[in-house]
């Protein structure tokens, strides 16, 4: 009796310490999986069995060999005691989260989320800072059409570089300090602005704060590690529509810090538009602060810790990029993009300058005006990826293509009529409606790259990226820096290059999908398999490496649109076995 | 036809500290009604070198969209046929560039009935300069240099912090 009172008590003071945690308990394996949270809850629940030992010796036996279990996994996991076990929201496998809150800042996701588009948003405003001051700039340093034009181009020009060298970055230190590294060594290109005296000064301050745009790249990377393959896209549309607000705050902002230093502060106007130049050079520094300190790379923590486990697949360089170069989709969605959101970086430069001289309205109104060009980011380049994204439910990848080249193209239309009028309201209400139609087609392009490649897709997103910023280059040299033409009529004619340039688009052609003008191959080697297959040699496969782009290959079946065929699934089952 | 003259020094007239001289009359060459002369205004105008590759400063003859005349020097004047002068303290958001003066008289309904200038029809010859002020100053200087220099010994610091702090936890 004596003995069974005892082992009563024995086993309430077990259940007593293993409530808690009986989950871990029942399935070691699934301990295993979730062995990140483990090991302080290992260590505790240790102590506990510890007092249960002491109290009998009939249970002995059993609290030690669950507590050898977990010692084998502690040994593991020694460097992750300081990651945090919940998330506030919902997470897949590899805790990246599923749905997205926009109005939190919990730790991880959502902080990143904020972080990286606000570092983003800086940067734009920097970059765009000086244009809505051109007209007290031009005089104060006695700079020519093709001084303004030039300085417009090389603002611009830097990030073609920056952003095919921020992809690999973003691999080696992580995402988080390539933010940090390129918006605290750009600032100072901003503070410098303060103290050119020359056009040649002007274009090498505006050449190195053009840089910074590249953070373009740490932003995408930077989602794509923290949000799940179902909303990056919307992810990353919010992100990039909402930190191109920043070319039009920039635009309507400006203006009135300088008016603000010149009549409450009684500043010359010369002095003004140079103390205004702090303003973003300030808040380019705060943001990187902010990076620094509250971001994360990547869910489970911090790049350099996480390398150090060997989790990331070795691919090789040379490999990702001719897979990138030799693939036509590439150049033809690089040259598009150019002419989306190339045009936008460009209409950036010059439209405040545009309303200041043709219309001749005061310099904060120009801004004002102008900067609705760029504030229409915050709903029309999301809505171009929901477009895409609802097209591509009912037809497929054909509906991607022809709501890209649709918008596109009309808003080519809508900036040749740019060009034609001479009154300012309908020159306002067409403004409107082209930077809708050009940034839903940004917007929209990024809807169709994830599918362009998988073994290659960080080279071919920064590579169409660059050629975004590459098409903005194009335009300002060839339309706004020659005094051969004015600038409204270099507005028309930029227009006609828009709708040359999307023609390209009718070309494109998936085997399994389709393209705007031919339907899907009917032959049998026309799957999603066979398509991202064909990136990996036969050695290579046999290696294993290809594991990941059949899995996102079967991923990407919903691009056939409503025609979905049940045989090719039979098939990849096969395969997996 | 007028007469308008102006008085300059050799190096350029410095915004913001020099001073211009202008007088003007009407040309004792010239056989006009001047009853409906009323108020005269002088403006500052750009002269062609300094309108070459500057749309925004280009000359257009219908005078609402003439760009050249950017400035007024002093207030409108009475006219009188005997002419008046001047002493006008150059403003210091003039830009550097190179000027000539134009009269403009308007009658009572405020049009321009007249005008004359300093320079030649072709605003080519008779031009004077004016030096701007560059708007720097020291301290905007040095504190470009003291933001520059926080940013990047922020980033390093905290960069290497970072560093050493991981690889004390390891050891």
């Amino acid at each position: 009796m004596a003995k069974r009172s005892s082992n009563n008590l024995d086993t309430a003071v077990l259940r007593e310490s293993r409530s808690p945690d009986v989950k871990f308990m029942k399935s070691p394996e699934a301990a295993g999986d979730q062995g990140m949270e483990l090991p302080d809850q290992a260590s505790g629940y240790a102590h506990r069995t510890s007092y249960s030992v002491a109290s009998s010796e009939n249970t002995v036996s059993i609290p030690n060999l669950q507590f050898k279990q977990f010692e084998q996994e502690q040994s593991e996991l020694e460097d992750d005691s300081e990651s945090e076990a919940p998330f506030s929201l919902p997470v897949d496998s590899e805790n990246k989260a599923k749905k997205i809150k926009f109005f939190s800042a919990a730790k991880p996701h959502m902080r990143a989320f904020h972080l990286s588009w606000f570092s983003f948003f800086a940067c734009f405003m920097s970059s765009f800072a000086a244009a809505p001051l051109l007209p007290v700039i031009r005089d104060n340093i006695d700079l020519t059409k093709q001084d303004i034009g030039n300085a417009g181009t090389a603002s611009v020009a830097g990030s073609v570089l920056s952003r095919l060298i921020m992809g690999a970055l973003c691999d080696i230190v992580g995402p988080r300090y390539a933010c940090a590294f390129l918006v605290m060594l750009t600032a100072p290109a901003v503070f410098s602005m303060a103290s050119v005296s020359t056009a040649a000064g002007f274009l090498v301050s505006r050449f190195c704060i053009g840089f910074s745009l590249a953070t373009f790249v740490t932003c995408q990377y930077w989602m794509s590690s923290m949000f799940s393959a179902e909303i990056v896209g919307t992810v990353n549309g919010c992100t990039a529509g909402w930190a191109n607000l920043g070319g039009g705050a920039a635009l309507f902002i400006m203006p009135l810090i300088y008016h603000l230093f010149q009549h409450p502060l009684a500043c010359d106007s010369f002095v003004a538009w140079r103390l205004a130049m702090f303003v973003p050079g300030m808040v380019q520094v705060a943001s990187g602060l902010m990076v620094l300190y509250l971001g994360q790379d990547l869910p489970d923590g911090n790049f350099r810790e996480l390398k150090e486990k060997g989790k990331q697949v070795k691919d090789s360089w040379s490999k990702v990029i001719f897979y990138a170069i030799t693939n036509s989709k590439t150049w033809v969605f690089a040259l598009a993009y150019g002419y989306s959101f190339g045009i936008e970086l460009t209409i950036d430069n010059i439209i405040s300058q545009y309303f200041y001289d043709r219309f001749s309205l005061p310099l904060h109104t120009s801004g004002v005006v102008a900067s609705v060009f760029g504030l229409m980011n915050i709903i029309s380049r999301p809505f171009g990826g929901f477009l895409s994204d609802w097209s591509a439910q009912r037809l497929g990848m054909r509906g991607r293509l022809w709501t890209l080249w649709i918008s596109q193209t009309i808003g080519g239309l809508f900036c040749f009529l740019l060009g034609r009028l001479d009154q300012l309201g309908p020159v306002i209400v067409v403004m409107v409606f082209f930077s809708i139609f050009a940034e839903a087609a940004a917007g929209a392009t990024f809807g169709i790259i994830p599918f362009i490649s998988r073994r290659s897709l960080g080279v071919i997103s920064g590579t169409i990226g660059a050629g975004g910023t590459f098409g903005a280059i194009l335009t300002q040299l060839i339309f706004f820096t020659s005094p051969a033409y004015s600038t409204e009529t270099g507005i028309s004619l930029m227009g006609i290059m828009i709708v040359c340039c999307t023609v390209p688009i009718m070309g494109i052609y998936f085997p399994q999908w389709g393209g705007m003008l031919w339907p899907p191959s009917k032959s049998r080697n026309a799957t999603e398999e066979k398509y991202y297959l064909s990136e990996w040699s036969k050695e290579e496969q046999e290696k294993g490496m290809h594991l990941a782009s059949l899995k996102f290959a079967e991923n990407t079946r919903g691009e056939r649109g409503r025609r979905i065929t049940p045989s090719t699934t039979n098939a990849c089952a096969v395969t997996y076995a | 036809m007028w007469e308008c003259n102006f008085l300059c020094t050799s190096t350029g007239t410095k915004a913001g500290a020099d001073e211009l001289f202008v007088t003007w009359a009407l040309s004792s060459a010239a056989q006009v009604d001047d009853s409906s002369y009323k108020t005269v205004e002088l403006k500052l105008c750009f002269g062609v070198p300094s309108q070459i590759d500057r749309p925004w400063r280009k000359t257009n003859n219908v005078l609402s969209k003439d760009k050249t005349c950017g400035f007024n020097i002093g207030s409108p004047q009475p006219y009188n046929r005997a002419g008046n002068t001047i002493n006008w303290l150059v403003r210091k958001e003039i830009p550097f560039a190179h000027y000539f003066v134009r009269a403009y008289v308007l009658d009572s309904a405020g049009e321009k009935v007249a005008y004359g200038q300093s320079s030649n029809a072709q605003r080519t010859s008779n031009l004077f300069r004016i030096e701007a002020i560059s708007g720097r100053h020291a301290s905007i200087d040095i504190a470009a240099a003291v933001f520059s220099a926080f940013s990047v010994i922020s980033l390093l610091g905290f960069f290497f912090y970072e560093k050493t702090s991981t690889r004390g936890r390891k050891a």
